[in-house]
């Protein structure tokens, strides 16, 4: 978790995602990019996406609030994209500064 | 190195059922070697938490502190934002206090615990190994410790962790009124399922030789949640109809399986290791609904969000949370599995909620409210206890807990669902969670044939780690049964009041950042719901 801190966050997003669904039986030719849709182009289900939440917290030591990105105006988002994680890190570590 | 102590953990498990099964009745009983361990050990109820559910419970097991220091009161925790309420899940990360894998695996014991919920995800250091129950197949691997756990039980026989790891779309039926057809196959699901944990547990007892081998079995909750009238003794007739007895013998079937798991996992201990067993809660059956949310609307406090129509609004109805209009609500329940009642109050000018100053009159208003609910042919009150959080949640973390705690006449779980009528009788009984579980001790040092008065689920702890030798950490709630102990045991090992715990579940789990940041998301745990 360590290496994941020093990569930038789309780096460390796809990293987690790779390693996430290693076992799942995806497609071999899945792309891990910012623009992988996790429902639609990973097959994540609600339960898949708090563990993939977890998983992120887990790899910066922190937790993030990730229902700022995944809650509009009361309800659920359809989709999110890596990159959209990616930049909602992002913006959380400028905001918060580097976890320890 | 041996085993020192094995804990088995029963998930629900009630003396009401275990006394029928350990009986002869003529011929051999259906759980033959837990008859052994009721002559040759130690046996007590054990009351469990205020809510006797899952979450609390297992986690004050862990622990040995009530809800009202560890946090945890729920499988969902909602997070009041102004007009917003958030619904998020608990995870190990929530526990506030140290656990027992963490105290003993600090003091050189190596420890592997198997399917217990809120472990995951896993600590950033333990002495042994974590495989957390609750986590979904395709999380596993991630979610136990050391990394290399998940690899190794690829290497066991039959290892299947698609039917070893909770499967949320099957669970979400525990608490559902299913089809007879649906009950049958409920009940069938378990059988494969607790043989992958026993294979696991047995081939890590064998291989890492662990001081403290513990392994959880929550197959017995969810088969008495559908299987209740067909497992509970009182409800055995003669004039059983051919379903009724196919499905008692497939129940029986299921504890039968249990008890060969129980002999195996105890003599792969060794006749060294002390044995303990404990549920988290008992069972009994529930004849009634009672749709809280629906009564606290007739008086005032609820005001329902219209469902959005088709499959939209059908989805959302069945996600089990309370869907409600924040901007008018005063005083809810959030979910079934609680049990309990949440005031909304305040925190400043504008937000929705009373004011702070009213919190103590408008509570005491609710409670008559509640107490008013009765029966009316016989005039009984349909909640028989109503607990302010002071009362049954004290500690540092009661400010998380629900202002009122219920106790439904029938130990039921309420509805939080905008449906008429506020108290409806059931077609047939379910199984729900009654307040008293069992614990009972087996092996050397352990009294034979004895039955003790009732125990508290957070003695559990205490006595974990005096059969490991450890001094007791003296803040725990729970207290160490001595009576449970032959003399000879007692004398060779007295019992040590050690330091406090150490740490919280944020330093366990390595997090730096304040509590503000605590957000995850949620989604759709309905499955997870409590539903008529």
């Amino acid at each position: 978790m360590s290496n994941l801190r020093k990569n930038t966050p789309i780096a460390t997003v796809t990293a987690v995602a790779a390693d996430l669904t290693q076992d799942w039986g995806l497609d071999p030719g899945t792309k891990f990019a910012p623009e992988t849709l996790v429902a639609a182009d990973l097959g994540f289900t609600s339960i898949d996406i708090i563990q993939f939440c977890v998983a992120l917290d887990q790899s910066y030591g922190t937790r993030f609030g990730f229902q700022d990105l995944l809650m509009k105006d009361g309800s659920y988002i359809g989709d999110v994209s890596l990159g959209q994680f990616a930049d909602f890190i992002d913006s959380r570590l400028q905001t918060q500064g580097t976890p320890a | 190195m041996s085993v020192r102590t094995l804990f088995i953990g029963m998930d629900g498990a009630t003396f009401t059922v275990l006394d029928d099964l350990t009986r002869a009745n003529g011929g051999e009983p259906v759980m033959p070697f837990m008859a052994r361990i009721y002559a040759e050990g130690s046996r007590a109820k054990l009351r469990s938490t205020p809510n006797p559910l899952t979450p609390p419970a297992w986690v004050s097991l862990m622990t040995g502190r009530g809800p009202g220091y560890h946090g945890v009161y729920d499988f969902i925790r909602a997070e009041e934002q102004g007009d917003e309420v958030y619904f998020t899940l608990y995870d190990a990360r929530d526990c506030k206090v140290e656990t027992i894998w963490s105290i003993a695996s600090r003091q050189g014991k190596r420890v592997c615990a198997l399917n217990f919920p809120f472990t995951a995800p896993p600590p950033a250091q333990l002495n042994g190994i974590n495989v957390p129950g609750f986590i979904p197949w395709r999380h596993l691997r991630r979610n136990s410790y050391p990394d290399d756990i998940y690899e190794r039980l690829k290497s066991i026989p039959d290892f299947d962790p698609q039917e070893l790891a909770w499967d949320f779309e099957r669970e979400k039926q525990s608490v559902d009124e299913l089809s007879d057809e649906d009950r049958e196959k409920w009940v069938r699901y378990h059988l494969p399922r607790e043989q992958q944990w026993f294979k696991v547990a047995e081939h890590l007892m064998r291989e890492e030789q662990p001081d403290l081998m513990a392994v959880l079995f929550d197959g017995v909750d969810k088969l008495q949640h559908q299987a209740w009238p067909y497992v509970d003794p009182r409800l055995q007739h003669n004039e059983t109809s051919g379903f009724h007895k196919r499905m008692r013998e497939l129940s029986l079937s299921y504890f039968r399986q249990l008890d060969g798991f129980i002999e195996q996992l105890v003599k792969t201990a060794g006749p060294d290791a002390q044995v303990f067993f404990a549920s988290d809660h008992g069972f009994t059956g529930s004849t009634e609904v009672v749709r809280i949310n629906a009564f606290l609307a007739e008086k005032g406090y609820v005001h329902f969000k219209e469902l959005p129509e088709g499959e939209a609004g059908k989805r959302r109805d069945s996600t089990n949370f309370a869907f409600l209009d924040w901007s008018k609500t005063t005083a809810y329940c959030r979910t079934p599995s609680s049990n309990g009642i949440t005031i909304r109050v305040a925190r400043k000018p504008g937000e929705t909620g009373i004011d702070p100053k009213d919190y103590e009159k408008v509570r005491a208003r609710l409670i008559r409210d509640l107490e008013d609910l009765k029966d009316p042919e016989t005039g009984e009150r349909i909640i028989a206890e109503i607990h302010t959080r002071e009362e049954v949640f004290p500690g540092s973390a009661m400010n998380d807990a629900p202002d009122l705690q219920l106790v439904l006449r029938d130990f039921g779980f309420v509805s939080v669902r905008n449906l008429q009528p506020v108290v409806q009788k059931r077609d047939y009984v379910i199984g729900t969670h009654h307040p008293d579980g069992v614990f009972l001790a087996y092996g050397p040092g352990i009294e034979a044939g004895k039955v003790l008065g009732r125990r508290h689920i957070t003695d559990v702890t205490s006595t974990l780690l005096y059969s490991l030798g450890l001094p007791v950490p003296s803040d725990l709630e729970g207290k160490v049964p001595t009576a449970m102990f032959t003399a000879d045991y007692q004398a060779k090992h007295p019992l040590k009041i050690g330091e406090a715990t150490r740490g919280s579940g944020k330093d366990e789990y390595g997090e730096t950042m304040d509590d503000e940041e605590k957000q995850q998301l949620m989604a759709q745990l309905q499955m997870l719901g409590y539903m008529e």
